[in-house]
């Protein structure tokens, strides 16, 4: 007989109930797209998983007058088809649509991918871009709320102690100024989907950023924010030559990112592409679009 | 541990292993081998099934995370003896060759369907770009369900002439 044995809570006090009983083999299971990989792979056959799939209040998407909260166990699916967040979270929108393939969207959860913390997630460098924060529930059934990016320890590794669950995943909703875009390069498999990402988030008023966030994904262990780029655009009129300075702001940046390695060259020609797509994805509209890279 | 749920319609109550995903019992437990495993990894697609209308990877879902779920497999296309005219076009246009991607292939198309019944080309291809297809360079399979839904529409457009 298998020693795994699979608790199913139907409510969040009931999830507190397994919680409360988790150790080292305790496994949360959402859409399953990563851990039931990992487990065949590791020859995990013993433990407990806590299905979380179970639980509606974990699927909603809701919002107020200050943030969109998105349930921990809502689909990528979801996420795309929310009307809130197209407006409000447009750079989420689009990592979400490019994540995976229809089937893997149908079931592969937003919490997963941040309790999974891989470095070339698409999600997360959107979330830190818009200023996600994460409410996690303890054992004790209490929760507390912290930043994204506070999260994430490193690649693979989050801040959750055994006994947490992350439940929601809030995002202010900014003015009407604001503007949020999200490119991607990889493949549409998995070995490849951590090639390189970009998301940003920027307030425009009358031709000029006022405030501007650049993320980068898959270049280090974790998600960061590009400084050197933002504050190279950041207070400047919209235009042709700032693109240039953008682009060239990022290409330093991947350099120092990651300086002996053989994936520089291909990274450095590939964030300029990427550059490209955020750029015109978010100030197309106010500037006349430069030549194309070949 | 029991699990409840339905699948192609019927409703079963069996003893199903915790460790089991759902391409385990509907293969091994309900004897329905028509949904192939190819990757395990969700890659190919090969595994494809409705969950609730939703396409998605038998591979990457433990059974029991589909009580109180309909699920449906490429078993339930047939219906009194008949092909679906999905399997009917999929004949019909080659898109069947080695066959191997074929139960996914037809599963994906049909969740598309069953949510919008008249698809764009790029809604086809983004419906079937988690199924690989050794075989038949997709074409083929795109002009399979297009056929499809001219098939389905023509009655309505006649009505809309006279
Ligand atoms: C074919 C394929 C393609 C993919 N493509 C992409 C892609 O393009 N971009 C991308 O970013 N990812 C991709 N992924 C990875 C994966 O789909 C995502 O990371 C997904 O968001 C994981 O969510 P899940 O619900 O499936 O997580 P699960 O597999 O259920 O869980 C993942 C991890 O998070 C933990 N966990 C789950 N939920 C919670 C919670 N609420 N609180 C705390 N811990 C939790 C689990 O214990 C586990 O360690 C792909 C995967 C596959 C198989
Ligand atoms: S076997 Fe499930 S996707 Fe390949
Ligand atoms: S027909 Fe052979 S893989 Fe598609």
């Amino acid at each position: 007989m298998s020693n795994m044995i699979m608790k199913t809570p139907a409510s969040i006090d009931e999830l507190v109930m397994c919680l409360k009983q988790s150790d080292d083999n305790t496994y949360l299971l959402s859409g399953g797209t990563d851990l039931i990989i990992k487990l065949r792979n590791s020859k995990i056959y013993e433990g407990t998983l806590i299905d979380l799939t179970g639980i509606d209040d974990l699927k909603q998407i809701k919002y107020n007058a200050e943030y969109i909260k998105i349930g921990a166990a809502a689909t990528f699916n979801q996420i795309t088809s929310n009307t809130m967040l197209i407006k409000h979270a447009k750079c989420l929108v689009q990592a979400s649509s490019q994540i995976g393939s229809t089937q893997i969207r149908n079931a592969a959860t937003l919490g997963g991918n941040i309790a999974n913390a891989f470095a070339g997630a698409d999600a997360i460098p959107a979330l830190i871009a818009l200023d996600a924060m994460v409410t996690i529930l303890k054992s004790d059934k209490t929760t507390y709320t912290k930043p994204i990016d506070e999260i994430i320890k490193g690649s693979r590794k989050n801040t959750l102690y055994k006994d947490e669950a992350i439940i929601e995943i809030s995002i202010p909703i900014a003015n009407d100024n604001c503007i949020s875009a999200f490119a991607k390069l990889g493949s549409r498999s998995r070995v490849t989907i951590s090639k390189l990402n970009i998301a940003a988030t920027a307030q425009v008023k009358d031709g000029t950023i006022e405030a501007v966030k650049i993320v980068l994904g898959a270049l280090g262990t974790k998600a960061f924010r590009a400084l050197s780029v933002e504050k190279a655009i950041e207070n400047k009129d919209i235009s042709e030559a700032l693109y240039t300075a953008f682009e060239n702001e990022l290409v330093k940046q991947v350099d120092e990112a990651i300086p002996n390695r053989s994936s520089l060259g291909y990274k450095r020609e590939a964030i300029r592409g990427l550059a490209e797509d955020v750029y015109f994805d978010l100030f197309g509209s106010m500037v006349r679009k430069v030549k194309c890279h070949d | 541990m029991i699990l409840d749920f339905n699948v192609n319609g019927r409703d079963y109550s069996i003893e199903a292993d915790a460790r089991a995903r759902l391409i385990d019992v509907l293969r091994e437990d309900l004897g329905l081998t028509g949904t192939k495993e190819g990757c395990g990894e969700g890659e190919c697609g090969a595994c494809t099934v409705i969950i609730d209308g939703l396409a998605v990877n038998s591979c990457l879902v433990m059974a029991h995370q589909t009580r109180g779920k309909r699920i449906l497999t490429v078993e339930s296309l047939k219906q009194d003896g008949e092909l679906d005219s999905l399997q009917k076009s999929f004949i019909n246009n080659g898109a069947v060759q080695c066959g191997y991607c074929t139960p996914g292939m037809l599963m994906s198309c049909k969740a598309l369907l069953m949510r919008n019944p008249n698809p764009t080309e790029h809604e086809i291809r983004e419906a079937i770009e988690g199924n690989l297809c050794r075989c038949t360079g997709y074409v083929k399979i795109i002009n399979a369900v297009k056929e499809v839904v001219k098939e389905s529409k023509a009655p309505s457009e006649e009505d809309h002439h006279e």
